[in-house]
């Protein structure tokens, strides 16, 4: 099974590095977007199966954004990618409906630990 | 003799070095050759055997054993593979059982099958424990949980919030420690505690949430409350009334003074004031010498025991061994005397096995000076050879020839505190192996106190064990260096001094003060902080310290006069600085550092002071 992800994240750089982990996997990143607005938009558009989601973003950061999505599709799998020190956001996201959340620098085998949980759990509101 | 004082000593202890022990080996699965791990894992271990076996539980003391042979093994190795790293997890879950069992005050569990090796896991018959409701309805049973994060695990409330998510979906969640409220503020640490009504049984829990992301231990029992009940129990200590009615007269007089501050302040009456202060600091005085004395214990409450346990640990040996007890009624501050316990059951097991050849006496002799405590172990025996200690540095690589050589003997016996050091042949149940100076080293420091070891060929071995009264409020030296201000707990201090530039000695580049008969090398706590260098004061001041029981010379800047504090725990993230041992705050509301010496001067990178500087 292939899986769809939609990556947000404002630099050019991490978005790059998350596709290619999860490119490697033989998933398809089916949307990347820049910033929180972006994100909400192409998550109704695109309803991928992951979403990795930074939380410091210009426009609409990552948390008013899983807001949205969290408040309008309750099943969504949106894992919080966090720079250091950002505790008390990531506390908030998850209250804010987040699967799970890593903390940059990105650590790849963590990375596909915290999305293999999450796809494998057997979500009874999936 | 009431035993259950023992025993509850004795749990709690055994807990904290399996815990630290399952942090340890832990740790190693990351890091498999790490030393000072293997290390701290064997030491655990070995605290564990000694305590158990003078308790008398043989099951608990020959699987610490058989751990610590373990680690013994994995040390000569010098890696521990993984799958040693599964096999003493399942020793210290065993060994966690046997714990329960004691606590209980059931007959120990069987450790046959661990130990043959075959199928170590824990046999069927513990789910059936005495401790499973029998109930006609079958009623789901409740199951006490246990979870630990890993130490690097990132914004542990959150991860712990999602954890009591995921606990959600594998049962009815009834209770979680702290509670789901205080981990959406932020307040969780590094564990939770949590009641689960489930279905699944509690080794299929354990495998569940141990494979959970940041999750370093788990511990799952059946049973709702017994164990909340015994923890609650550690907890909490008996305070006679007397007391209680002191702090509460005490309490009615501090409102007092703050009526008679608050008008003479109304009426800027200074005298009236200054009197109020006077009361105030009385008051306080006073305060702080009661809270003490309700966490405060005689010695006697760790040594009652000692005669009896020397004289069947002679006895096992064939010898004939006295050991007399002076000045046990001091007392001390209980964390300090858990803490203790142990040190002196080594180092009476040293004098056993390895001081008193057939016949002799040890005495230990308690006294206080000033604030400090002091412990003295002495025996008669044949004292420790200090060219065998000079050897045995040499062969295990410690100290070069010369160095060995130029060491003077008082000054080379405190390379017995080192680990993996002992000139003991052979390897008893008790002692040996060097690792028990170790833990009494490590101990002592941990305490803030100082460990010295005098001996004499042929006239015995003496250790004196200086401690603070109570390890929350200590006397400190406050030091200065670039405009900061910083504290060193004053049993750490050997002296200060001020001394002229002139006054100062150079050994090639290295600068040495000459004290009495021996120089001593000095060291610069600029350097250590990283801090700029600059010329040095004259008079320079020196701060005269012990580390790892060398003299050293300290300069600071300025030295800034002593006070009594507070030590707090230096908070989180700001904990893992090398250096540091607690925090304070001074009247004025300064932060202040206790520094912990033996951590900012590592032996690798040691900041002398040379001749330009």
């Amino acid at each position: 099974m292939t899986v769809r992800i939609l990556i947000v994240d404002d630099a050019l750089f991490m978005r790059t590095l998350l596709r290619d982990i999860f490119e490697k996997q033989g998933w398809e990143v089916v949307g990347e977007a820049e910033n929180g607005q972006e994100a909400v938009e192409q998550y109704r558009r695109l309803k991928p199966d992951l979403v990795t989601m930074d939380i410091v973003m210009p426009e609409k950061n990552g948390l008013d954004a899983l807001w949205e999505i969290t408040s309008e599709y309750p099943e969504a799998a949106v894992v919080m990618c966090s720079a250091l020190g950002q505790d008390n956001l990531v506390l908030q996201a998850v209250q804010y409906g987040a699967r799970d959340f890593i903390v940059k620098p990105v650590d790849e085998d963590r990375l596909l630990e915290v999305v293999h949980r999450i796809l494998e759990a057997p979500e009874a509101e999936r | 003799m009431d035993m259950a004082k023992y025993r509850a000593l004795f749990l709690s202890e055994s807990r904290d070095h399996l815990n630290n022990l399952v942090r340890q080996v832990v740790g190693l699965e990351q890091d498999p050759t790490n030393h000072d791990g293997i290390d701290a894992a064997f030491r655990e271990a070995h605290s564990i055997k000694g305590m158990a076996a003078s308790m008398g539980f043989q099951r608990t003391a020959d699987l610490a054993h058989h751990l610590e042979d373990q680690m013994d093994r994995f040390r000569q190795g010098g890696s521990v593979p993984a799958s040693g790293v599964d096999h003493l997890l399942e020793g210290v879950d065993l060994l966690e059982g046997l714990l329960d069992d004691i606590a209980d005050e059931k007959p120990e569990r069987e450790i046959k099958g661990y130990l043959a090796g075959e199928n170590p896991v824990v046999p069927e018959e513990e789910e059936a424990s005495p401790t499973l409701p029998v109930s006609e309805e079958k009623e789901v049973p409740v199951c006490h949980l246990m979870l630990h994060l890993a130490p690097e695990a990132e914004a542990p409330s959150a991860r712990l919030l999602l954890l009591a998510r995921e606990l959600q979906r594998l049962g009815e969640l009834t209770k979680t420690e702290p509670g789901l409220e205080a981990l959406e503020r932020g307040e969780g640490e590094f564990r939770l505690e949590a009641w689960l009504r489930t279905e699944l049984s509690p080794s299929r829990l354990e495998e569940l949430l141990s494979s959970f992301i940041d999750v370093s231990h788990v511990r799952v029992n059946l049973g709702d409350t017994s164990t909340e009940n015994r923890e609650e129990e550690a907890r909490t200590v008996r305070v006679r009334t007397d007391l209680l009615d002191r702090f509460i007269r005490l309490t009615g007089e501090l409102i007092t003074n703050r009526t008679l501050l608050q008008d003479a302040q109304k009426n800027q009456d200074w005298l009236q004031v200054r009197d109020g202060l006077n009361q105030l600091s009385r008051m306080v005085t006073d305060l702080h010498y009661h809270v003490l004395q309700v966490r405060m214990m005689p010695l006697q409450a760790v040594t009652d025991r000692l005669p009896r346990i020397v004289r069947e640990l002679a006895r096992k040996q064939g010898k004939q061994i006295r050991l007399s007890l002076e000045g046990e009624e001091l007392e001390l501050d209980r964390g300090i005397l858990e803490e203790l316990a142990d040190p002196l059951m080594h180092l009476l097991r040293n004098s056993v096995d390895h001081g008193i050849a057939q016949q002799g006496e040890i005495h230990l002799r308690a006294w206080r000076e000033k604030d400090q405590a002091l412990i003295e172990i002495a025996d008669n025996g044949r004292g420790i050879d200090p060219e065998a200690v000079r050897e045995k540095a040499i062969e295990n690589g410690l100290l070069t020839a010369v160095q060995a050589r130029n060491l003077r003997d008082i000054d080379l016996l405190s390379y017995i505190c080192h680990p993996g050091f002992s000139t003991a042949g052979e390897v008893t149940e008790t002692s040996g192996r060097g690792v028990g100076m170790d833990v009494v080293k490590t101990a002592v420091d941990r305490l803030g106190g100082v460990l010295h070891i005098e001996s004499e060929l042929g006239v015995g071995t003496r250790f004196v064990l200086k401690l603070p009264l109570s390890v929350a409020i200590v006397r400190v030296l406050l030091v200065e260096c670039k405009g900061h201000l910083m504290a060193m707990p004053i049993t750490r201090v050997l002296r200060t001094l001020e001394l002229e530039r002139d006054q100062l000695q150079s050994s090639g580049k290295q600068l040495m003060i000459p004290l009495e008969d021996e120089l001593i090398p000095l060291l610069s706590l600029r350097k250590a902080l990283q801090m700029p260098a600059r010329p040095m004061n004259s008079p320079v001041p020196i701060v005269l310290a012990e580390i790892r029981g060398r003299k050293v010379g300290l300069v600071v800047d300025r030295l800034a006069g002593q006070q009594e504090v507070f030590v707090q725990p230096v908070p989180y993230p700001i904990q893992q600085l090398e250096g540091t041992s607690g925090c304070t705050i001074l009247g004025d509301g300064r932060v202040v550092f206790l520094l912990d010496l033996q951590g900012l001067f590592l032996p690798a990178s040691t900041p002398v002071v040379t001749s330009e500087d």
